[in-house]
């Protein structure tokens, strides 16, 4: 029996989002048609192209080998790529099919990174770490980067495993508390003079939405008085280019904002660690009230009375569990920030702009 | 309906039983269905004057006009051939599964005396097991000889069938002429909890009517090789006895074959 109940991202789908890093231009997903759907229309806004083998009963008996080739010849034929992914599936992996041969058959111009995972792989990094290796040794990533990748998400895995979402044996989504609540919160410490710390521990494109808060905060601050500072992990230097540049473009759009980072706690694709660090920093700033968004609980020992803002509403439900009282949950984020080139506008920190709009 | 599964190691002689057994029953007057789910595609061969006949999953791939033809055999036996993809590649299992949902869909409408299903190798996967499921043979027999890899086999199915809650009827001796071969099949059946249902020497009549494309019922009818299968087939259809077997240690089949082989 598995020990852990609830539905969560599998290794096929973390491979994709990791091609999508790398810049893949088109995904072909090796297996049935509806395998993968749902993380393909996201893939999808993000400009990536995501294609389909749809194996069929008689590609489970025969093998889809050729359907392969001939799906690889139909991409380059239609959007000349420079870069594809091929991702494995439950029904095309447990079949033995042999993706590279496939590739090799297909002769493509463009370079190829063929992963092969499936859902029954392991954790979901399973199929990110595979893609990273492949691709580290075709030479579309350094092997430094893999290396290090790959410690970020063996790191993630047992973070996970130990106080995310696979600590529990069943998390049931929850939406926490109303943003008016959490907004009134911020907003009282602001308006009676206080300090609010706001962190941002964010994971890739997910800080798009989570980076809202802190310009919500720092809008608030400038409508109604005290003080807010900030920490985040948006080094600019580190993780692919892809990376890079949703930390560039958050770090431009925060300080269009006025926000200014008191410390970078490291690069977007670096949360487990990243959290360690912010919250070596929170210990040494003097605060009356901690705002922490994106993965939170990568952040040890935060104050029970801290606002958390999450976009899983599983791992709602875990933080309230663990003593957080005000959790407040965006569970549209990842669909917004599919594709986004700057910050995306999230409830809570509209919530606050509200509120600072009528004043004290 | 009787519908009885037939397993055995590989290269036992399990297809040559099992196509003599359809031979037996189909001469009796009963109407009766071989079953072949090797993705060789080879058992029915000798039901069938020694043509290959189209495999299920061949028709099924290739989508051609028409229902799959079932091949009409010797004294009327009805042959079909699962059939399967090409060695390394594909999965041989889920095409049983596939085939044999089709056949009782499509072709158990007026229902035969015998459905005998020809199963290769030992349970290797879900789609091996497929012909001993609900719904399909409640029988199964377990070819074998009395040398210690083809009873390590025998074994393994047993224990695949005990897992499953599966009755096995007993195994089959099918002769390879080693010492003492009657009482080590006999003794081993013993430990299984089962029994030996029947005997079937080895003979030369059997490659010579293979090589002429028939069963030895039909191509030596006269033999006492043809009588040997005749009395299998009967055994089988008078047998009302079947126990889901209990799997012996390895080592123990090995020490009692050790004992039974010593000069």
């Amino acid at each position: 029996m598995s020990d852990v109940l609830h539905p969560r991202p599998n290794p096929i789908v973390a491979a994709m989002y990791t091609l999508r890093d790398m810049d893949a231009e088109v995904i072909v997903v090796h297996g049935p048609a509806g395998c993968g759907f749902m993380v393909s229309r996201r893939l999808e806004d993000a400009g990536v192209r995501v294609v389909t083998t749809g194996m069929k009963e008689n590609d489970l008996i025969f093998g889809a080998e050729e359907k392969l080739a001939e799906t690889l010849r139909l991409v380059q034929d239609r959007f000349s790529p420079g870069l594809v992914g091929v991702v494995g599936t439950c029904a095309s992996m447990i079949i033995g099919e042999n993706l590279d041969r496939a590739v090799q058959k297909a002769g493509l111009k463009a370079k190829v990174i063929p992963v092969d995972v499936h859902g029954c792989s392991g954790a979901n990094t399973t199929g990110a770490i595979r893609a990273l290796e492949v691709a580290a040794e075709r030479g579309v990533i350094p092997q430094e980067e893999m290396f290090r990748q790959r410690e970020m998400l063996t790191r993630a895995t047992l973070l996970e495993s130990n106080r995310g979402l696979t600590s529990k044996e069943h998390l049931s989504p929850n939406y926490g508390v109303t943003k008016y609540s959490a907004a009134r919160r911020i907003r009282d410490v602001l308006a009676t003079g206080g300090r609010v710390l706001v962190v941002l521990n964010g994971k890739k494109e997910l800080a798009y939405g989570h980076a809202d808060v802190l310009r919500g905060v720092q809008e608030s601050a400038d409508a109604l008085g005290g003080e807010a500072v900030y920490l985040a992990n948006l080094d600019p230097g580190v993780g692919l280019p892809r990376i890079r540049r949703y930390a560039r473009d958050i770090l431009r759009d925060l300080e269009c904002a006025g926000v200014y980072l008191e410390h970078i706690t490291g690069g977007l694709d670096e949360y487990p660690v990243a959290g360690i660090r912010a919250a070596e920093a929170v210990s040494e700033i003097d605060h009356d009230l901690l705002v922490a968004c994106g993965i939170v609980h990568a952040i040890p020992n935060l104050d029970r009375k801290a606002v958390l803002v999450s976009d899983q509403p599983r791992e709602v439900d875990n933080y309230l569990r663990d003593g957080f009282a005000m959790v407040v949950s965006e569970p549209d984020i990842h669909a917004r920030v599919m594709g986004a080139s700057g910050i995306v506008r999230m409830e809570l920190a509209d919530t606050l702009r509200e509120m600072a709009a009528e004043g004290k | 309906m009787r519908q009885i599964a037939i397993y055995g190691k590989g290269g036992i002689g399990k297809s040559t039983v099992a196509a003599n057994v359809v031979a037996s029953m189909a001469e009796s007057g009963l109407r009766v269905w071989y079953v072949g789910c090797d993705p060789k595609a080879d058992g029915s061969m000798t039901l069938l004057g020694g043509r290959k006949m189209e495999t299920f999953l061949d028709r099924m791939k290739d989508g051609g006009p028409g229902e799959y033809e079932v091949g009409l055999g010797f004294r009327g036996a009805m042959c079909m051939e699962v059939g399967g993809p090409l060695a390394g590649v594909g999965c041989a299992g889920r095409g049983i599964i596939v085939a044999l949902q089709a056949l009782k869909r499509d072709h158990f409408r007026d229902p035969p005396d015998v459905v005998l299903y020809d199963v290769p190798g030992d349970v290797v996967c879900g789609g091996f097991a497929t012909p001993v499921r609900q719904g399909f043979a409640d029988e199964v027999y377990v070819v074998t000889s009395g040398e210690y890899l083809s009873l390590y086999a025998a074994n393994n199915i047993c224990r695949g069938m005990r897992n499953l809650g599966v009755g096995v009827g007993g195994l089959i001796c099918n002769s390879r002429e080693v010492m003492n071969e009657r009482d080590a099949v006999a003794s081993v059946a013993g430990m299984l909890g089962t029994k030996m249902l029947g005997f079937v020497p080895r003979h030369r009549s059997v490659r010579d009517c293979e090589n002429a494309g028939r069963t030895v019922v039909e191509g030596a009818p006269d033999s006492e090789q043809a009588r040997a299968y005749r009395e299998l087939a009967a055994a089988m259809l008078s047998n009302s006895s079947f126990a889901v077997p209990q799997p012996i240690d390895p080592a123990e089949l090995r020490s009692m074959l050790k004992e039974l082989t010593a000069e």
